[in-house]
């Protein structure tokens, strides 16, 4: 396995920037998930990683060796597609020595490989069958197992677990990520689902628009996220965000609603609110960081329940803030009902605010 | 009242259990009637003929005599034609022009299909005009090509002159030797756009991240080619196979326009052929005779044309 590193990567088509000037470094045996929404330019990159579009400008290296300018099938990778891409005249057993046969190995040397990956993934039994004659699930495996017995430097998997049913997903996921694990496998994992790359890597890699946003740990990037996108892509439900105005009050600082209610900030959060390019700043909360009360306590806000969704263990509710909808949590005993007035308290300590112009999250000078 | 009525409508209800054809036929009679008068006309156009050829195929048809005072004769038709080395003859040069037009059609219709698959500048008027061949009218382009072919004034061979390939103007047509290979140039030229057309559409089913899979997994182009995009056409290549075998089995206007079967019967085929019995030398029952075998062979061709299609459906369905 070996480390893969995009350097400036650009892809352009005229003045449409799929990938616009992408860095980012995958170290060895680490699990990366670029994640974003559709036409993000996600898939795009991890085609330019493989090679199998042209790059328009940067450098990729995978280990020691500068791979921009080889042909995929001499990048030694390997690659996991949605539709699985098993050739369906060929066998299980076909599909897993293709590789190696393109490659010449010899045919005993093909055959260990194709006996010990299938052995490792547990479709020793499917050898013989067509794809069409598996499920889902099966051709997923063997679309691993035909990566695996390549011996790649870095798997390359292009949202491997989208066609499969939601049940079969979760279990596909613990698999994947077993995999890693057994293996110390460099994975790049394209995924538009958030939960995923969440759940399965080592750090995330967010796209928007072609850019880059933020590059950490899930955990980081759940708890710090570095603007607006990235605060209501991850999460799920996803990050609340009320735009309001900052007012310096006397030595206070509030958030002003133009509805007339005001929130004051701690002395923290005042100093975020006031480095912000222009008096309007949008606040950011996540539903486990805010309470709800039917009735106003000191640092509550009004709102008014939009919907109820009761899951069993715990309710969600949608609550109208400034115009905004807020997701909430309370417990399945407190009872909402749709229309009703209610007061929400957001968790100073928790609580995340973003500048309104640049979207970008404020954060105190070190 | 209620439940007398209730039990009439479960009766209605067909058992689940196995029907009888003539009350699956009886069950569907307005169905019938309503196809009724498509089949009534295809009985008399196609079912009568069908029939009228098989009775005229056991008869003895004297050119000298009324159609209507024809002999029986039993199987003598078919003797004589299976006997006589013209038949022999005829078989072996429908042969070749079959196979050999369908075999060109074929591979010229491929590459062109794989060279038109790349987007290039021009790619649309270029697939225009490989076109023209098929949309042409096949009797215009019998007479341009008879044109062409010709010894005197022949683009053809006034080329082959002027560069210096050959001393004297060739004769295609007019020669035993190149009369039908002449004619299967120009089979070939009407109908490799079809096997094209057939081809590209084919192409557009071989999924696009099977060729990247197979890309990434060391694949040549070539390799490719056979590993990933000819499976996917085996099922398109066999239909337009057959298809044009078919066809060319039943030419007709190429060859009748162009020598008429001749010179002495060198590009003669079994379609032309059995029109000169029948309409230019009046031996209904032997041309009739002629024209059974060939529906044979032409159920047998069409046996294979609907499997291979019904083939093609059953392994869409299983994927």
């Amino acid at each position: 396995m070996a480390q893969v590193v995009l350097k400036d990567v650009v892809k352009n088509y005229g003045d449409v920037y799929a990938v616009n000037h992408v860095s980012l470094t995958v170290e060895d045996g680490e699990f990366v998930a670029l994640v974003g929404p559709s036409g993000c330019g996600k898939t795009t990159t991890l085609n330019l990683v493989a090679g199998l579009i042209p790059m328009s400008g940067g450098t990729i290296s995978i280990g020691d060796r500068d791979v921009t300018d080889l042909d995929p099938k001499d990048r030694d990778i390997a690659m996991v597609f949605q539709n699985y891409a098993l050739y369906p005249q060929k066998s299980v057993y076909k599909n897993l020595a293709f590789p190696l046969q393109m490659r010449k190995l010899p045919k005993d040397e093909i055959d260990k490989r194709v006996q010990a990956a299938a052995k490792t993934l547990d479709i020793v039994h499917l050898l013989e069958r067509k794809p069409r004659e598996l499920s889902g699930g099966q051709q997923q495996r063997v679309a691993l197992g035909r990566a695996l017995v390549r011996e790649p430097r870095a798997f390359l998997m292009d949202e491997p677990l989208s066609n499969l049913d939601a049940k079969l997903r979760v279990q596909m996921r613990s698999e994947i990520k077993r995999f890693h694990q057994d293996l110390n496998a460099t994975i790049i994992y394209v995924t538009h689902d958030q939960l995923e790359a969440v759940t399965m890597s080592d750090k995330m890699a967010v796209m928007n628009g072609g850019f880059l946003q933020q590059y950490d740990s899930p955990a980081n990037v759940f708890a710090n996220p570095v603007n607006m996108f990235v605060a209501s892509f991850v999460g799920s439900p996803a990050m609340s965000l009320v735009p309001l105005t900052a007012v310096t009050k006397g030595t206070d600082v509030v958030l002003a609603s133009p509805e007339g209610w005001e929130l004051p900030l701690n002395a923290a959060n005042a100093k975020k609110a006031l480095s912000a390019k222009s008096n309007k700043v949008v606040l950011g909360g996540r539903h486990s960081t805010i309470k709800v009360h039917k009735a106003q306590v000191p640092g509550s806000v009004p709102g008014k329940v939009y919907t109820v969704e009761p899951t069993g263990d715990v309710t969600f509710a949608q609550v109208f803030v400034s115009g905004a909808v807020v997701n909430v949590s309370v417990d399945p005993t407190f009872l909402l009902r749709p229309d009703e007035p209610v007061f929400i308290e957001f968790d100073q300590n928790r609580m995340h605010l973003f500048d309104g112009e640049t979207e970008m999250a404020l954060k105190l000078a070190d | 009242m209620s439940t007398v009525q209730g039990q009439a409508i479960f009766r209605d209800v067909p058992e689940p259990k196995r029907v009888g054809l003539r009350q699956k036929v009886w069950n569907s009679r307005f169905d019938y009637l309503y196809v009724a008068p498509a089949i009534i006309v295809m009985l008399i156009v196609i079912g009568y003929p069908i029939y009228y050829t098989i009775e005229l195929s056991f008869f003895n048809t004297p050119a000298s005599l009324a159609l209507s005072a024809k002999q029986f004769n039993g199987l003598d038709n078919y003797v004589t034609i299976l006997t006589s080395p013209i038949f022999w003859k005829v078989t072996w040069q429908t042969v070749v022009w079959t196979v050999v037009s369908t075999f060109f059609a074929f591979m010229i219709g491929l590459g062109a299909a794989l060279a038109l698959h790349r987007e290039f500048a021009g790619r649309g008027v270029l697939r225009a005009i490989l076109l023209i061949p098929w949309v042409v009218s096949a009797v215009a382009a019998s007479y341009v090509w008879k044109w062409l072919y010709h010894s005197d004034f022949g683009a053809i061979s006034a080329m082959l002159t002027q560069v210096g390939l050959v001393d004297k103007p060739i004769n295609f047509i007019d020669n035993t030797s190149t009369s039908l290979y002449a004619l299967i140039v120009v089979n070939v030229w009407k109908e490799f756009s079809f096997a094209m057309i057939m081809l590209m559409a084919g192409l557009q089913t071989v999924p696009d991240t099977l060729l990247r899979a197979a890309q990434v997994d060391g694949a040549s182009p070539w390799q490719r080619f056979w590993h990933v995009t000819f499976p996917h056409l085996r099922g398109v290549s066999m239909v337009t196979l057959l298809l044009l075998a078919v066809q060319n089995f039943n030419s007709f206007i190429i060859p009748w326009i162009m020598t008429g079967g001749g010179p002495a019967g060198s590009s003669d085929i079994w379609i032309t052929h059995i029109y000169q019995l029948a309409f230019g030398r009046q031996r209904w029952g032997v041309a009739s005779a002629y024209a059974v075998i060939l529906f044979i062979v032409m159920m047998v061709l069409g046996y294979f044309y609907v499997r291979a299609l019904t083939k093609g459906d059953d392994a869409r369905a299983a994927t």
